[in-house]
């Protein structure tokens, strides 16, 4: 399948998930989301670890900020600004339903980022400036993930392993600093190498195939079965 | 009629001191013009400027001109240079685009317009040209130093320009690895200004030679004209050293034991396979080794860096570990505070002093060039004071002359510790290696 079409796919699966309401529907896309993703192995760890903690987090405080429903399942405290803490089966079905919307809209750029071919991607479109720099910041997250794994083992080696929140939270400005100076650099090889030039072609595209088609359909179906029916 | 022209050319980066001082140089057609010059001496900056990029991408303070291929640069973007002028990088990590070796090699050619029927038959051309053929397909993220070194050549090359400048292309390479890679760059036919470090290497490959020091052109001459010039001014940059400098050195107890370890990375083959070593007091070991013989591997293992999945690592003492490219990891605001992370502040101060950089105490680490952030970075593991002290790569971006006072520091401090030294560079091993321990198939271990 040409990327641009498996992009589509990805692109009808998230509003398909962000328009359905069941949560066997949504349970079942999350899972074959899930399945795809793991195809990735290692690389898909930091990714599904932000998308599974978020949707949880989602999941764990919803429905202690909302008041909707009347089957009440827990009564807390009263909380000066919140009011009463209390859980109700409603308001679990909507924390549930967000929660794995969220899901599969991570997973989904899980997907699109670990096992896209963006190169053609970025051939095949239009917009080529905006898609090159779509994939390079989807670069970003792999690269800082090495850079700090780099800079971890740099303090180990000199015996000063940091330790904590803080500890961590000091590597953010050396990270940051080391990723401006590899966007400049990156640019300026860009520059040398003719980007932004006029007249540019591009490699021929392969021809159209089933699986294309498929995929298209595919997009547009899930779409309109998340709009009507799940 | 020359090819390329820099014509009294001074510049300055934005808030900086004179990179190019009147500098005058010209490269003939299909002539190989080498850079030597001390870490800051502004080979580099030639090349940009040739390149165009200085002042186009930079900015700064341009006097003189820039001729390239009948163009003055002034007025001609580097990006509509392209195809006529072709770079290569030093860090090839920082210069590769897109994700897959033939897209990254068809990125020149698209941008400069190439017909599309050519563009795949030209990538296929340039990977077979500088024996890369075989990583057709393949993510660049899986590619090691030298591979992605060999897929820059190959963008560049499919380019076919008529100048090809190549700024310190071996750094990363093994010595058989860096020489096919300047056999395959010389081969084109193509005018090539060559900035490098190891002068061995690139010596016998130049038609000509321009010595930079301080941003002025000190030499700019025939090749042996400039030999004999070198070893009459710069003798450091002229041979590599062949005399060892460490003589009769008393070893002590053992400090690291490695005693038949394994360890694959994940998904992958054994890195490192039933490998002993055992390093003492007062030696110093070089691991030395072909791209991806796990020359590394084994360092980190030796350092404590990574746990052994078979055999063991005894360690009697405190183990510093300097990785390879070690500016980039430096995390402090100040070049002092970041070696007191180790130590106390006269500690910090001696280390400082015993890598050079005395009077860059107050220097912010990012405003240091290359060679000083490396250095730097050594006084970091050299404050530890310890028994084990490993890095990787070290001469790496070094100049001779730096490379020089690194060995005489190593020798100098080798009875307080045991050393082990990773690195490709066989000449600075043989100079200050009691034992050279190869990890190539081919090769024993060696006794000096």
């Amino acid at each position: 399948m040409r990327p641009t079409v498996a992009a589509l796919l990805l692109a009808g699966v998230c509003a398909g998930a962000l328009l359905a309401h069941r949560l066997v529907a949504l349970s079942v896309l999350v899972a074959v989301l899930l399945v795809v993703c793991l195809r990735a192995g290692r690389r898909a760890k930091p990714y599904l670890w932000g998308t599974l903690s978020s949707a949880g987090f989602v999941f764990l405080l919803s429905p202690f900020l909302q008041s909707t429903g009347y089957h009440e399942l827990w009564t807390g405290p009263r909380i000066p600004v919140l009011g009463t803490l209390d859980v109700t089966s409603e308001e679990l079905h909507i924390a549930g339903l967000n929660a794995l919307r969220l899901a599969a809209v991570g997973l989904a750029f899980a997907v699109y980022a670990l096992l896209l071919d963006h190169d053609r991607l970025i051939a095949a479109a239009t917009a080529r400036r905006s898609v090159l720099a779509a994939a390079l910041a989807t670069r970003l997250v792999p690269t800082l993930e090495r850079d700090a794994r780099g800079l971890v083992e740099a303090l180990r080696g000199r015996g000063l392993a940091p330790r904590g929140l803080h500890g961590h939270a000091a590597l953010l400005s050396p990270l940051l600093a080391g990723s401006l100076e590899r966007g400049l650099n990156l640019a300026e090889a860009m520059e040398a190498r003719g980007f932004g030039r006029p007249g540019r072609t591009r490699l021929p595209a392969p021809p159209w195939r089933l699986p294309d088609a498929v995929g298209v359909a595919g997009a547009i179906a899930a779409v309109v079965a998340g709009a009507l029916w799940l | 009629m020359a090819l390329a022209s820099l014509t009294r050319l001074s510049f300055s980066y934005p808030g900086g001191g004179l990179a190019l001082d009147d500098v005058t140089l010209s490269v003939e057609p299909g002539e190989v013009l080498l850079l030597l010059g001390p870490s800051g001496s502004g080979k580099s900056t030639v090349l940009r400027a040739f390149a165009g990029l200085v002042p186009w991408f930079h900015g700064g303070r341009f006097e003189g001109r820039v001729e390239v291929a009948g163009r003055d640069t002034r007025h001609t973007r580097p990006a509509e240079l392209a195809g006529t002028v072709a770079t290569v990088f030093q860090d090839p990590e920082d210069q590769v685009v897109l994700g897959r070796v033939e897209a990254e090699v068809a990125f020149g050619l698209e941008n400069v317009g190439t017909p599309p029927r050519a563009i795949a038959r030209r990538v296929t051309d340039a990977l077979e040209a500088v024996g890369a053929a075989h990583l057709s397909g393949r993510r660049v993220t899986e590619l090691s130093g030298g591979e992605l070194q060999r897929v820059c050549l190959a963008s560049a090359l499919a380019l076919a320009p008529q100048l090809l400048l190549l700024d310190e292309p071996s750094s990363q390479l093994d010595p058989e690895g860096a020489a096919a890679f300047f056999e395959h760059a010389l081969d084109t036919g193509a005018a090539v200004v060559l900035s490098e470090q190891h002068p061995a290497l690139a010596l016998p490959l130049a038609d000509r030679v321009a010595f930079l020091e301080r941003g002025r052109v000190l030499l700019d001459a025939p090749r042996d004209e400039a030999l004999a010039w070198l070893e009459e001014h710069r003798p450091a940059w002229a041979l590599e050293p062949r005399h060892r400098l460490l003589q009769g050195s008393e070893v002590g107890e053992v400090v690291c034991r490695v005693e038949d370890v394994t360890f694959a990375y994940a998904d992958g083959p054994p890195a490192v396979d039933g490998v002993s070593l055992e390093l003492r007091r007062g030696e110093i070991v070089a691991l030395t080794g072909p791209n991806g013989s796990g020359k590394s591997t084994l360092a980190k293992l030796a350092a404590g860096l990574l746990e052994p999945q078979g055999g063991s690592v005894t360690r009697m003492g405190r183990a510093s570990f300097l990785l390879q490219d070690p500016g980039r990891y430096l995390v402090r605001e100040r070049a002092q505070d970041e070696v007191e992370l180790g130590a106390d502040p006269e500690r910090a101060r001696r280390a400082i002093a015993d890598v050079g950089l005395t009077g860059y105490e107050e220097r912010h680490p990012s405003d240091l060039s290359t060679g000083e952030r490396e250095r730097l970075a050594l006084a970091t593991v050299l404050v530890t004071e310890p028994d084990l002290l490993v890095l990787d790569e070290p001469t790496r971006g070094i100049d001779p002359e730096r490379k020089a006072q690194l060995a005489e520091l190593l020798c100098a401090q080798a009875q307080t510790r045991a050393t082990l030294l990773v690195t490709h560079d066989r000449a600075f091993a043989d100079s200050v290696a009691d034992r050279v321990v190869s990890l190539a198939p081919e090769r024993e271990v060696v006794r000096a």
